[in-house]
């Protein structure tokens, strides 16, 4: 092959013009070499080498000049790597549709250079960013993503997480407010320390003569007083429950024999105190479920939490101690499946929670696997073996409260 | 203008373009792309090349919250990965022994297998599953601080040919069982072995690399070796054992492989060699070795510098040779010997191609200035002889250049550097 001979080359696209190049230069694409080699092609115009579809007239150009480049030998790498750095720097339209032509011809180090580039745009970016950039259509559903915890998804394990947090976020607030009523006023302290004295040991009117006054200063003062022993009712039940295993010491025997009544009190002030602390709740999307239910859940809640950080021995005994104890609402499953289910519940929660806890990001973007995993139970996936009613928790109080 | 489908820019490039991009990225941002778009998402899923550690998941200061997760991430990414996986490295310092990882193995064996890389933490020592043993298509291991077992039933890994063995607890005759067993090997790194004598038997080696305290070496049958590189720790015990051993180290080691072209000894091996070195004529000639890099040569003992002239005299084709020395300057200054260099080495020899030397930490003793002047004596195509004196000699300097003007070269080009740091 002497110099200044030229292959002649046609694209085949719309604007199919011909183009002659020089032979070396053309030799470096595989493809084209293949075609003059094997079938002769490329020699004048009537036996022009016909490219594929992928490669028009505005990418053929930048390959030859890829190839102008790089087929000269002796190249160093230094200048070789200078020369593509540079060469690389186009739109990300342009470099995709380069990728697509060079593939087509099977220029390998052109892939590979622009897949690198393509590597780089995609790295360390969000999905949106993603999305922007290569005009992606954003067709997944909401499941699918599994945009963590800002929508309330029918996902009753998303639904107990999401509340677990409301209500962490509700105890801060609450433990702000304490601090800045303290620094206030102390009278209104001491009261509380009353009432709460008073709700230990039976006395119900006081509870419900806080309640009815109409005094809105005064109220707001109440309304503190009752956040504040509801928040500390709260904390004394999960305090009782964790010590159910320990030889109780005789204030908290007394405090444990309280708890019927004190859950009886926590469930008789329902509104005023849960709808002050609703208002408060900014953007919280426990706004739906009724009130009534509320405060019952709250508790649901603390318990989980509590158990998803306890070990399971631990819970057994203490599942089967207040079994005893209290009976509310009727088994529908029987024992050990309900523990089984229980078991594997919680540890599928507890991989999220902790999931979830430490790394927002990983459960965002795993979106199928979360849907997917399934309990352990013999039949496949939770939603078939524990139907979830429309408000979603009746049948999952069962399966926490285990009785 | 048209339709989302034309706006797309890039899902519909071919999958092999689009594995070749996901597979340049970190996993975490490959698995990300799930959820793109309903095309992308599970695009990731038929990777061949799995990379992880600990960059996938958010770091903290609780290990073992960060163990988890990472454990959690893998065994994900595993569970919902489709068909084969051909190259798989985990390379992190949290985790440790582990079941999961035993799970991961068993996984990886039953999916095609070809390269595996595991490099895991300084705590106990992960021992490898015997389901290790069964990939069968596995042409790359790489494992540091693990404990290999391999049952009694393994037959070797056929198609395996690449080895790298660090930190790795295994009993000796295993390892030799082992590479014996692998027809195919072509490239062997051991590291850090503790007193280790081995055989080594392997037809198609090519590429061998040994650091350690090893007791023995033997290349039995490695008939085409090119490159070695071989750094020697020696204990006390293991050099009382030569004492009494009667084998010439020499032709054990350097004695079977005509087609070395590249060899590079670090730290003892020429006292290595020296032991048991009966200055006989070697039977081998090695016509292609190009390059020789010695480190650690002690230009007092003659033994050691018999070794270094029995290896350049044997290489005719020797291109460049880099010694370091090591000498204790007090002790040589009463060299003796010193016409050793006209009665011993035949004077007919001459290095034809040697083009390049380089001295280093040249104390200036007499056998050193010895030596380099052989060198230019009998190199006719020297190019450059460099030599840098070693850090601690500061008055000797001026002698050895004074020394070192004096010598007559046999090329006409050749060029001597004294390098001062």
């Amino acid at each position: 092959m002497s110099e200044g001979d030229m292959a002649v080359i046609k694209p085949e696209t719309a604007d199919g013009s011909i183009q002659q190049v020089e032979q070396e230069v053309a030799m470096f694409c595989p493809m084209i070499c293949q075609e003059n080699i094997q079938k002769g092609m490329g020699s004048s115009k009537n036996h022009a080498i016909s490219l594929p579809e992928r490669v028009n007239t505005s990418m053929l150009s930048l390959i030859i000049d890829y190839c102008r480049f790089h087929q000269v030998p002796g190249r160093s790498n230094k200048e070789c790597k200078a020369f593509d750095e540079k060469y690389i720097r186009m739109d990300t339209k342009k470099l995709c549709e380069l990728t697509s032509a060079a593939d087509s011809l099977q220029l390998k180090p052109l892939v590979d250079l622009t897949s690198r580039a393509l590597a780089r745009i995609i790295e360390g970016k969000t999905p949106e960013e993603i999305r922007e950039i290569f005009h992606l259509p954003d067709d997944l559903t909401e499941e699918e993503k599994l945009e963590p915890l800002k929508n309330s998804t029918d996902d009753p394990r998303i639904r107990l997480l999401n509340r677990l947090y409301a209500r962490k976020r509700r105890e801060l607030q609450e433990r702000e407010k304490l601090k800045n009523a303290e620094l206030e006023e102390e009278r209104s302290d001491d009261r509380s320390v009353d009432d709460l004295l008073s709700f230990i040991n039976g006395e119900i009117g006081d509870s419900k003569g806080i309640k009815t006054s109409k005094n809105k200063k005064k109220n707001r003062r109440r309304k503190d007083q009752q956040k504040n022993t509801c928040l500390y009712e709260a904390n004394e039940i999960h305090e009782e429950s964790s010590n159910l295993k320990f030889a109780c010491p005789s204030d908290e025997v007394n405090k444990f024999r309280a708890s019927p009544s004190l859950t009886l009190k926590l469930q008789d002030l329902n509104d005023d105190s849960l709808e002050d602390m609703v208002d408060i709740d900014d953007g919280d999307i426990d706004d739906e479920i009724d009130p009534a239910l509320k405060e019952k859940i709250d508790r649901e809640v603390e318990d989980f939490a509590r158990r998803l950080n306890s070990d399971w021995p631990q819970r057994i005994q203490e599942i089967l101690a207040l079994g005893q104890e209290r009976r509310r609402v009727p088994v529908s499953i029987n024992g050990r499946d309900s523990i089984r289910r229980y078991a594997s519940l919680t540890v599928v929660l507890s991989s999220i929670y902790s999931c979830y806890t430490s790394n927002q990001s990983v459960l965002r973007y795993f979106p199928a696997f979360v849907l997917v995993e399934d309990i352990q139970s013999g039949n496949g996936s939770y939603k078939q073996n524990i139907p979830i009613s429309a408000n979603g928790w009746n049948n999952f109080d069962q399966m926490l409260t285990g009785f | 203008m048209g339709d989302l489908l034309d706006r797309d820019l890039i899902s519909n490039l071919p999958q092999s373009i689009i594995e070749s991009i996901l597979t340049r990225l970190p996993i975490r941002d490959a698995i990300r792309t799930s959820c793109l778009s309903t095309k992308w998402r599970y695009k990731w899923t038929t990777l061949t090349h799995l990379a992880f550690d600990e960059k996938c998941v958010t770091l903290s200061n609780d290990r073992t919250l960060v163990e988890r997760t990472l454990i959690d991430f893998i065994t994900r990414a595993l569970f919902l990965h489709q068909g084969p996986v051909h190259k798989f490295q985990l390379s992190t310092s949290y985790l440790q022994s582990c079941p999961d990882i035993d799970q991961w193995i068993l996984f990886l064996s039953r999916n095609d297998i070809k390269e595996l890389v595991l490099e895991l933490g300084e705590g106990e020592w992960f021992r490898v599953p015997s389901c290790l043993f069964y990939c069968k298509k596995l042409t790359r291991l790489e494992l540091f601080r693990c404990e290999l077992d391999p049952p009694p039933a393994f037959k070797g890994f056929l198609c395996l040919k690449s080895l790298n063995l660090h930190q790795v607890l295994v009993a000796p005759d295993a390892i030799e069982s082992l590479i014996s067993s692998c027809p195919l090997l072509e490239s062997l790194a051991l590291s850090y072995f503790d007193s280790l004598a081995l055989n080594i038997r392997a037809p198609n080696l090519k590429y061998l690399c040994l650091e350690g305290e090893f007791k023995d070496i033997c290349l039995e049958n490695t008939p085409l070796l090119v490159a070695i590189s071989v750094a020697m720790y020696m204990t006390d015990d293991i050099a009382e054992h030569f004492e009494q051993s009667s084998n010439c180290n020499f032709i054990k080691f350097l004695g079977g492989i005509p087609r070395l072209e590249r060899l590079v000894g670090h730290i003892y091996f020429t006292k290595y060699l020296s032991i048991g070195n009966d200055q006989g004529i070697l039977p081998i000639t090695y016509n292609h070795l190009k390059i020789i890099e010695l480190y650690q040569v002690s230009f007092e003992d003659m033994k050691e510098i018999l070794v270094v002239l029995r290896l350049i005299t044997n290489s005719p084709n020797l291109q460049e040779l880099q010694i370091s020395g090591s000498s204790n300057t007090l002790a040589a200054i009463e060299a003796s010997d010193l016409d050793f260099w006209e009665k011993q080495c035949p004077s007919d020899c001459a290095f034809g191609r040697l083009k390049v030397v380089k001295m280093t930490d040249m104390s200036g003793v007499p056998h050193e200035m010895e030596f380099i002047k052989f060198l230019l004596k009998k190199s006719p195509v020297l190019e450059t002889m460099s030599i840098t004196p070693c850090a601690y000699v500061l008055d000797g300097r001026l002698n050895m250049l004074i020394e070192l003007v004096s010598f007559k070269r046999a090329s006409p080009e050749a060029e001597i550097l004294f390098i001062q740091d």
